[in-house]
């Protein structure tokens, strides 16, 4: 991950400026899809003895899930005075049907996230990212951990039972994050004015940036085209 | 027993061509059969050799797939959770649902944990579900169920299982060990085969051939790499495929005479087709061979019976056979035809001398007489030579003339001899001559034809004769020739009662009576001889010609 040091210094400067806040808006644009997806049988399902078709996959509509799968942030710091809601209920990542749910999870930094066990067998939940890394150990159904997660980044989280299972979290630097719906549409809301530069990041196909400059009263535009493969590694990695 | 020499032949050619062409085809098809049945049984060993062979690669694979499974870490994750929690059935839940996902992922039907120590841990087995699209789920099992989880076979429920074990290390240290198993299924086997476990059948895939008997067949085979036995009245091999530990073992057995059905089909009927030929053949030549012997002797055995038929013995005729004794036997048979004919014509000349000496010995009784016979029958030949008569007529006429007056013995010297005139008496004893020369050569054999010529030479042409008073034709030729000639020979020799009259004399009279007493036509070739043939044939006698009285009372 690469950050541009000018970038920093405008936003801190506008952020000192500004008690207005305005919202970053953009389309997310994808025409391939980029996700291979499983779909492994639930636990419960052979316990009641029925058969499970494997390897369907019940989206519909391949390219909404790829477009509800970008996330958007914007690069920097969290603002002096801007501290994550303690109120606001703790995250979870939960382990049901043998699988993460959900699977994708954004959190700023300094956010706790639990990790419910809900199946009837043991899961271990563990990290090796550079932002968090842990390892809960092997706990039953009912059981809980939790995971405060310090530092910016993406976190990919695994269990050791079950290979096939994979969580991201995204944890960002501040609490000004959005995830694109199926449509592709984002809204990023009480953004102060400033320069920004605004990151979408996609699992498969990684980060893509775009500066912008936020004026008071102007909501400000940042479409994104996620390219294919080729065109990804040529420009954003 | 009696048989024909044709049957006896055609038996002894026929018999033992036919039992010995029989036999060596029996023995042929035997052996090529047998052949057939060797190369089959090797064909056939081969093959499951091959089969045994494939099934072992087979394992091997799956040994492969299996250590590829022991490195899974989330197993051995899974193995380490559920060593450390035992009790729990969440933990058991957690790797029945690894293994079931790796049975599914690697096409398995049953897959155990077990624990350093081989106890069993958590397993799934494949179980077959009603509402099943598939038909068929990995489901949990108790491993309380199971007593043996190594490499092997594994029964279970009725069920046989192939199983393989694989240890599963973490950190050089053995944390369990797993063991796969496919579902062994007979009905995918493509030869028939049998499970045994330590000598006793347990599963085959023969229908219809009870389990017990099947080891008591196959207990004596033993531990064989391959045996021969007898299922059903039927010839089997079997050859074991492949063993497992704990005493199982897969056998397969193979029917050979199935296998050798057709082509023994086909061999039967080859040596029926060339035993019927070759028996026919052998009938055929038996025939020829037997025709061969026995016509020729047929030929000469058909000559003898025409030979007793007619009496005569003939001469076997017709080309000299080809066979050095047949051709013998017809020489012989010829040359003893040949001696007894001479045989006979030496009987029937003595007959003539005799014939002959008994004429001269009649002569001989009356001087008058003497050279009568002889001379009746030298012209009687001549006259019949005129009259071109055949050969045999001329003999007959010769011989029947010698014997015309035999019937003289039966008459006393006194009448015959008597100088002066017959009385009544006397003449009617003289008239019994014929008659009685009759009764005389009648019983003797080979003298019936002259009786004509001895009984009837002294019938008249007008009927007026005697014995029988016949006419003209009636009297055979013989009689007729004989009464001209004697009438003449009468005349023309001195009697004791009268001299001899001349030549011209008695011709007249001959000719006189020609017609009357005498056959015109003989009388006419009589007269018709040359002169030299009237001459005395034996000039000897002639001084004691004298002329018979009694003879010219005949005569006139």
């Amino acid at each position: 991950m690469r950050c541009k040091g000018p970038t920093v210094f405008v936003l801190l400067a506008a952020l000192a400026l500004g008690t207005s806040a305005e919202n970053i808006t953009g389309t997310i644009l994808i025409k391939r899809k980029l996700t291979k997806r499983s779909v492994t049988p639930a636990v419960s399902v052979y316990q009641r003895g029925a058969t499970v078709q494997l390897g369907k996959d019940t989206q519909t509509d391949p390219l909404a899930f790829e477009r509800s799968r970008v996330v958007i942030y914007l690069e920097g710091a969290a603002p002096a005075g801007v501290v994550p809601a303690s109120t606001a209920p703790v995250p979870q990542v939960a382990q049901l049907d043998r699988r993460f749910s959900p699977d994708l999870l954004v959190i700023s930094a300094g956010s706790t996230v639990s990790f419910p066990n809900m199946d009837p067998i043991f899961h271990n939940i563990f990290s090796l990212s550079k932002a968090k890394s842990f390892d809960l150990g092997s706990y039953d159904q009912g059981q809980n951990r939790k995971v405060m997660f310090p530092k910016a980044g993406i976190v990919d989280v695994y269990c050791h039972l079950h290979p096939n299972m994979e969580a991201t979290i995204v944890v960002t630097p501040n609490r000004w994050y959005a995830r694109a719906d199926g449509s592709g549409q984002y809204r990023i809301p009480d953004v102060p004015p400033g320069q920004y530069t605004v990151v979408a990041w996609h699992k498969y196909a990684g980060f893509f940036r775009k500066s912008i400059t936020l004026e008071t009263g102007h909501d400000a535009v940042a479409d994104f085209f996620i390219p294919l493969e080729e065109d990804a590694n040529q420009e954003s990695r | 027993m009696t048989t024909r020499f044709r049957t006896r032949t055609f038996l002894l050619c026929f018999v033992p061509f036919a039992v010995l062409l029989a036999g060596s085809f029996w023995m042929i098809q035997r052996f090529v059969e047998s052949t057939v049945r060797d190369g089959l049984r090797v064909s056939l060993r081969a093959n499951q050799v091959a089969i045994a062979n494939i099934h072992a690669k087979g394992d091997l694979q799956n040994s492969r797939f299996l250590k590829v499974a022991g490195e899974n870490s989330a197993l051995k994750a899974g193995i380490e959770l559920l060593l450390s929690n035992p009790k729990s059935a969440a933990a058991r839940r957690t790797v029945e649902d690894q293994l079931r996902e790796l049975g599914e992922h690697m096409g398995f039907d049953f897959l155990l944990v077990s624990a350093p120590n081989g106890a069993p841990l958590a397993g799934v087995v494949r179980q077959p579900v009603q509402d099943a699209h598939n038909g068929s789920q990995l489901l949990p099992l108790d491993p309380a169920q199971l007593d043996h989880a190594g490499k092997g076979l594994l029964v279970l429920d009725g069920r046989t299982f192939q199983v393989a074990s694989v240890a599963i290390d973490q950190d050089d240290g053995n944390v369990g060990s797993l063991s796969v198993g496919e579902y062994f299924n007979f009905a995918e086997l493509t030869t028939p085969a049998v499970l045994l476990h330590n000598g006793t059948v347990i599963a085959s895939n023969l229908p219809n051939l009870p389990l017990t008997s099947l080891t008591t067949t196959l207990a004596d085979c033993g531990d064989r790499a391959e045996c021969d036995l007898r299922l059903h009245g039927a010839n089997w091999i079997s050859a074991p495929m492949q063993s497992w530990g704990g005493g199982y073992v897969l056998r397969s057995l193979e029917n050979v005479d199935e296998a050798v059905a057709p082509i023994q089909a086909r061999l039967h009927k080859l040596f029926l087709t060339l035993s019927i030929a070759a028996v026919l053949i052998a009938l055929l030549c038996s025939i020829a061979s037997a025709r061969s012997i026995v016509e020729p002797i047929a030929a000469v055995v058909s000559n003898l019976r025409h030979a007793a038929r007619t009496g005569v013995l003939t001469e076997f005729e017709g080309p000299p056979s080809s066979i050095l004794e047949i051709r013998e036997l017809a020489e012989i048979y010829n040359r003893a035809a040949a001696s007894v004919r001479a045989a006979g014509e030496d009987l029937h000349s003595a007959y003539l001398e005799f014939v002959g000496s008994l004429a001269s010995a009649l002569d001989a009784r009356d001087g008058y007489t003497s050279g009568h016979s002889w001379r009746v029958s030298h012209l009687s030949c001549a006259i019949a030579s005129a009259m071109e008569l055949s050969p045999d007529d001329v003999e007959r006429i010769r011989v029947g003339a010698l014997l015309h007056d035999i019937g003289k013995i039966g008459i006393a010297d006194s009448v015959l001899q008597k100088p002066g005139r017959l009385t009544e008496e006397e003449w009617i004893l003289i008239k019994q001559h014929p008659v009685i020369g009759r009764r005389i050569l009648e019983g003797v054999q080979g003298f019936a034809s002259y009786l004509g010529a001895v009984e009837l030479h002294h019938e008249n042409w007008d009927g007026t004769g005697y014995p029988k008073g016949q006419s003209g034709t009636e009297t055979p030729i013989d009689a007729r020739i004989i009464h001209v000639v004697d009438a003449y020979d009468a005349m023309t020799t001195d009697r004791s009662y009268r001299r001899a009259m001349t030549h011209e004399r008695a011709v007249s009279i001959l000719r006189e009576n020609a017609g009357r007493q005498f056959d015109a036509r003989v009388v006419a070739i009589f007269l018709s001889l040359p002169p030299a043939t009237l001459m005395r044939p034996s000039p000897a006698l002639q001084d004691r010609v004298q002329v018979d009285e009694s003879e010219m009372a005949v005569v006139g």
